[in-house]
């Protein structure tokens, strides 16, 4: 198998996490699944749920509602010890303007949660 | 039954097999640079003029990230040094296990820095770690000045940036301005280094640098 978009990659080993589990806890259904992607990675949601119906064909995970939360970028300011929103083109703390490389959430590529029966 | 928690990094797989290269080349004492840009952008030629310069002073490697060709990893043979060609067969970057297996037909014993030049992609190469201690992205001004805020994730992961083809900037309509500033907004602490490898400029001052970092590392 070719995987050729990153997002298909990503997807699949998604779809091995989830399996694994789904074993553990012995379900013989995945309803839903949800997964936590950063803002600041570089997986676009779309390409994720194309990917996702194939990954998923076949297995107990086939036809789950498949659900994907953002998480928003943040960084702390180490100076003024605050924690604000950034993104890829700002990054500076709102207060002094210094550039924040402390960044606390947005590069996520989680598996959250899984439903079933 | 109900919900189940999992929250487990879908990378994990990969993030395992990056941390074993990892502690095996620190323990070998192997600087390794994750090299990445857009296909046709010079990494190759930045390679053989950095080779050009270092492999007297230094023990080097390299590894070559392709589709399906060996065209690069023949160029960086002809060097005189050691190149393992990883051929993905399609897959758009290379990954930890890729990597894992490319180390075992390398002699660890015997190298100072390893150079992985990724594929040329500026997208998804940027989201897979592969055990390095500094990704480097090169752009060339044919490319144009945009390609930051179009690409930032890989030019905010990286330690440099190599504006290349420099020689070339004033048949083209990229703006030096916007690009230090775009660059700045995106990664403050990326080092920048303008090259041609045509004029051979700026290749000497990227030199001493890996080498600054190098010693950093040791």
């Amino acid at each position: 198998m070719v995987k050729a978009m990153h997002e298909t990659s990503i997807m699949y080993s998604a779809m091995e996490i989830v399996l694994e589990k789904a074993k553990e806890s012995n379900l013989k259904k995945i309803n839903r699944i949800t997964l936590k992607i950063g803002e600041l990675t570089g997986v676009m949601p779309e390409v994720l749920y194309f990917a996702y119906e194939n990954a998923s064909k076949g297995t107990i995970a086939e036809g789950a509602e498949f659900h994907i939360d953002r998480v928003k970028a943040t960084a702390r300011c180490d100076k003024c010890d605050i924690i604000f929103d950034i993104d890829h083109f700002n990054k500076l703390c709102p207060d002094c303007s210094t550039f924040s490389s402390d960044i606390l959430s947005g590069y996520e590529l989680n598996v959250n949660t899984i439903d079933g029966e | 039954m109900g919900e189940i928690k999992v929250v487990t990094n879908i990378l994990n797989s990969n993030n395992k097999l990056t941390a074993q290269n990892r502690k095996l080349l620190d323990e070998k004492g192997i600087y390794v640079i994750n090299l990445m840009s857009s296909p046709g952008s010079g990494k190759t030629s930045i390679l053989e003029k950095v080779i050009l310069k270092l492999k007297n002073d230094l023990r080097m490697a390299v590894i070559e990230g392709d589709l399906y060709t060996t065209k690069d990893a023949e160029r960086i043979e002809a060097q005189g040094i050691p190149v393992v060609q990883i051929n993905t067969g399609g897959a758009c970057h290379l990954d930890g296990n890729m990597i894992k297996n490319a180390l075992e037909s390398l002699n660890l014993d015997e190298i100072d820095i390893l150079i992985i030049e990724n594929v040329g992609n500026l997208v998804c190469p940027a989201e897979f770690d592969i055990g390095e201690d500094m990704k480097i992205t090169v752009l060339s001004t044919a490319e144009g000045n945009d390609k930051p805020l179009k690409y930032p994730l890989m030019f905010e992961k990286s330690g440099a940036v190599i504006l290349n083809k420099i020689d070339l900037i004033e048949y083209t309509n990229f703006s030096r301005e916007e690009f230090y500033n775009d660059i700045k907004s995106i990664n403050a602490n990326a080092a920048v280094f303008e090259t041609s490898c045509v004029k051979d400029q700026g290749i000497e001052e990227l030199c001493v640098w890996l080498k600054s970092q190098i010693k950093l590392k040791s």
